[in-house]
């Protein structure tokens, strides 16, 4: 039986933000849009939570909630810093990390548990050790799947450590007494249904088989509900290599009808993107920029290049070239960029060439400037050097 | 202006400048053919900014003039005429009357002077050569040209004109082919041009198997003219990589082979490639073993006799790269030359003719 570790950081951003500043420590925290702006709360800690705060509350409810809290603007750069030291930690245990956010990743340790005692020896282990090096707690989950992982996560929050049972009638009762909107894919409009027919807790699903659902839900759903709520979820983690596309966008605080702003923030995410491709040893072919606007209407826009790449400059050029294409009709929401047909580096094009083709010289310049960029951003952050074009970031939610 | 001509001649004239007109013209204009009637006979001109197509066909000429008209529908138009004698009338406001037996068609034109200016030729330097050979190097060499974007010089065809030789080369950085050629021209002609792709398909096309073909090169143009057609074409500017260095200037092993029993085996065995793979050629005594495998297809191989005395070796290349060269070549054997696997090939025949090939890595 597999077993899969998620690992969740403790009130992440405001975790951060009270290691730089040790003097908030203890008070209640929040972090996220000032509370006399529209926005919203990204993160609050937990004595800020005592107060009822809560994430993607707007910061004006927060403020009434809890009028002493301290209120810190986001710093993506600094959390996206520490954790590339966080998921660094966690490829030292095993290669199988699929890293879901800037906080949290599942991992497969089915075959890294070898030289260990025990799953939970090896979850503590890994505890101590982001303990140690960031000074941040995490929460674990021990379980078969990652339905269960992520469950048993959230368990015994902060500082957790929770194993879920692996036999299947165990996991069963284990499930039972807890609300059906714990499940995964149940939002509150699905709750909402549920309730309205009489299922409040998981036990009220498992007594029933999923044809009884698809009224309710639709076949498609219905069936994965009544799956998750016996336990089974054969989804598997998907490790960078095993990708078959890397991505990243950004939800503005506040809709942006400025193109150049838009396109500094292009820039920026491009050049992680590309710089995760690297990372993984792979190249792509396909280049996919995400635009949302105000209404929420949501467009995607894909070209193909002639070659497969993995330089900044590159994705760079097809992913402004796609920007510069699109009309803005609308403030823009969110903005993504992200590559696709990937495919190994290394046994990349065996063909042989005549002479040294220009374009070739130009890449490979290309790619001792993207080593020595990368290499920078492996010692000092991955904020360290960026292009000017990316600078004029706007402070950013986080995905 | 107005005309007669046989259906005929202006049906022989516009479909010699139909591949003048691009589909994808933003210009109206440019999805016109110009046409000039003067002493006897009707000049056509079609033109995409790039190259330019010029013809004339015979007509009795009753008032000189000049006009443009839509070349795909005039071309139907004409194609379905019912009779042979053809009346062409246009009048000051470039509407054509197009009479035919009993049918009548009115098309409206758009003024000739809108046509844009067919560039002149000036100080050039002046080559003559035979149609048919000047075909058969073209066709020999042309396929190996890039369409890559990015790599613009090679977007053509280089025609070197140097020391009493004409020299055709096309080449996409993986593989070139080459074919050479005396000819005489004065020394101070001497040069290198490079001819964009497109031009270059429609010489194919529409060079005939004898007649001189004289071509003219200006600053940065060059004109081919041949039977009654003239055609215009901008030339790539850019240095294009020095080709003599690519070729090998000795090999190890030299290997005669039939062309189609190669070409059929490797088009055979290619069937199972994948886009990125390769096809292997094994020599050993007496027998050669053309093989593939591809992790997501499959594999595939199959041997023939051959006369080799060398060295047991394998090589990989491209099978569409191989494919290209033994399609348009004519003679019943090839020879094929190569050193190691990472060192180019070379195929020959007997032509001054040579495609040099550069092999794909094992894996």
């Amino acid at each position: 039986m597999p077993c899969i570790l998620h690992l969740d950081m403790d009130a992440f951003f405001a975790a951060v933000e009270v290691l730089d500043h040790p003097e908030w420590a203890g008070k209640p925290l929040v972090v996220g849009s000032p509370p006399d702006k529209r926005g919203v709360v990204s993160t609050a800690n937990y004595e800020a939570r005592a107060f009822g705060v809560r994430s993607a509350m707007p910061s004006r409810t927060a403020y009434r909630l809890c009028p002493h809290a301290i209120f810190a603007p986001v710093r993506m750069s600094r959390y996206a810093e520490i954790s590339d030291r966080i998921m660094r930690l966690l490829h030292s245990f095993t290669p199988m990390v699929e890293q879901v956010s800037v906080d949290e990743a599942f991992m497969d340790v089915t075959g890294a548990l070898r030289t260990w005692k025990s799953p939970e020896a090896m979850a503590a282990a890994m505890k101590n050790r982001i303990r140690s090096v960031t000074g941040l707690t995490a929460s674990v989950g021990i379980a078969p799947n990652k339905f269960l992982a992520k469950l048993a996560s959230d368990m015994k929050k902060p500082d957790g450590l929770t194993a879920v049972p692996f036999e299947p009638d165990a996991i069963v009762d284990f499930l039972a007494p807890l609300p059906v909107g714990r499940i995964w894919g149940v939002g509150e409009v699905t709750e909402a249904k549920l309730h309205q027919a009489g299922f409040r807790t998981i036990r009220d699903l498992q007594q029933v088989g999923a044809p009884v659902l698809v009224p309710l839900v639709g076949p498609a759903l219905a069936e994965h509900i009544s799956r998750l709520a016996r336990g089974l979820d054969d989804r598997s983690v998907v490790t960078e290599s095993a990708t078959k596309s890397i991505s990243a966008e950004t939800t503005f605080d506040h809709d942006i009808s400025d193109r150049s702003i838009v396109r500094h923030v292009l820039v920026d995410l491009a050049e992680q993107v590309a710089r995760r491709l690297r990372q993984s040893g792979l190249v792509a072919e396909t280049v996919t920029i995400k635009l949302r606007f105000e209404d929420f209407q949501t467009m995607t826009r894909q070209e193909t290049a002639p070659r497969p790449f993995c330089s900044d400059r590159r994705l760079l050029d097809h992913a402004l070239a796609l920007f510069d294409r699109q009309k803005l009709p609308q403030p823009v929401r969110l903005i993504g960029v992200g590559v696709g047909n990937l495919s190994d580096a290394a046994t990349h094009d065996p063909q042989l060439s005549l002479f040294p083709d220009p374009e070739v010289v130009t890449e490979e310049r290309q790619a001792r400037l993207d080593k020595a960029m990368d290499g920078i951003r492996e010692k000092l952050g991955p904020r360290a050097i960026q292009r000017a074009a990316g600078l004029e970031n706007q402070p950013k939610k986080p995905r | 202006m107005k005309l007669a001509a046989s259906k005929e001649n202006i049906l022989e004239g516009l479909q010699k400048i139909q591949s003048g007109i691009s589909s994808r013209n933003t210009l109206p204009i440019l999805n016109n053919v110009l046409l000039r009637a003067k002493d006897g006979s009707v000049q056509l001109t079609a033109t995409d900014l790039e190259v330019s197509v010029q013809t004339t066909f015979e007509a009795k000429v009753a008032r000189e003039g000049a006009t443009t008209l839509p070349a795909r529908r005039l071309f139907s138009i004409i194609k379905e005429l019912p009779a042979s004698d053809i009346e062409l009338t246009v009048d000051d406001k470039d509407t054509a009357t197009i009479k035919a037996g009993s049918s009548v068609f009115k098309i409206i034109g758009i003024s000739d002077e809108e046509f844009p200016p067919i560039p002149q030729f000036e100080g050039q330097r002046t080559f003559t050569l035979d149609q048919g050979l000047f075909k058969k190097m073209l066709a020999a060499t042309y396929y190996s040209s890039s369409n890559e974007e990015s790599r613009y010089v090679l977007n053509g065809v280089l025609l070197s004109f140097k020391d009493d030789k004409v020299t055709v080369v096309a080449t996409d950085g993986r593989r070139m082919a080459l074919f050479e050629q005396e000819v005489e021209f004065p020394e101070s002609s001497s040069g290198d041009f490079i001819i964009p792709n497109k031009t270059i398909v429609e010489l194919v096309k529409t060079l005939g198997a004898e007649g001189p073909v004289k071509i003219m090169i200006g600053d940065n143009q060059a004109a081919f003219a041949y039977g009654n057609l003239l055609i215009i074409t901008k030339l790539i500017d850019g240095t294009f990589p020095n080709f003599r260095q690519v070729i090998p200037s000795q090999c190890e092993e030299r290997v005669s082979l039939e062309r189609e029993q190669l070409l059929n085996a490797v088009r055979r065995v290619s069937l199972v490639n994948d886009k990125t793979s390769s096809v292997t050629l094994a020599f050993e005594k007496d027998n050669l073993t053309i093989s593939t495998s591809s992790a997501e297809v499959g594999e595939a191989s199959e041997s023939m006799a051959i006369k080799y005395r060398g060295k047991a070796m394998g090589i990989a290349f491209n099978p569409d790269f191989m494919m290209d060269c033994l399609r348009n070549l004519t003679t019943d054997e090839v020879a094929l030359e190569f050193s190691d696997e990472l060192s180019p090939g070379v195929m020959k025949c007997d032509a001054p003719f040579l495609y040099v090939l550069m092999p794909m890595r094992i894996r």
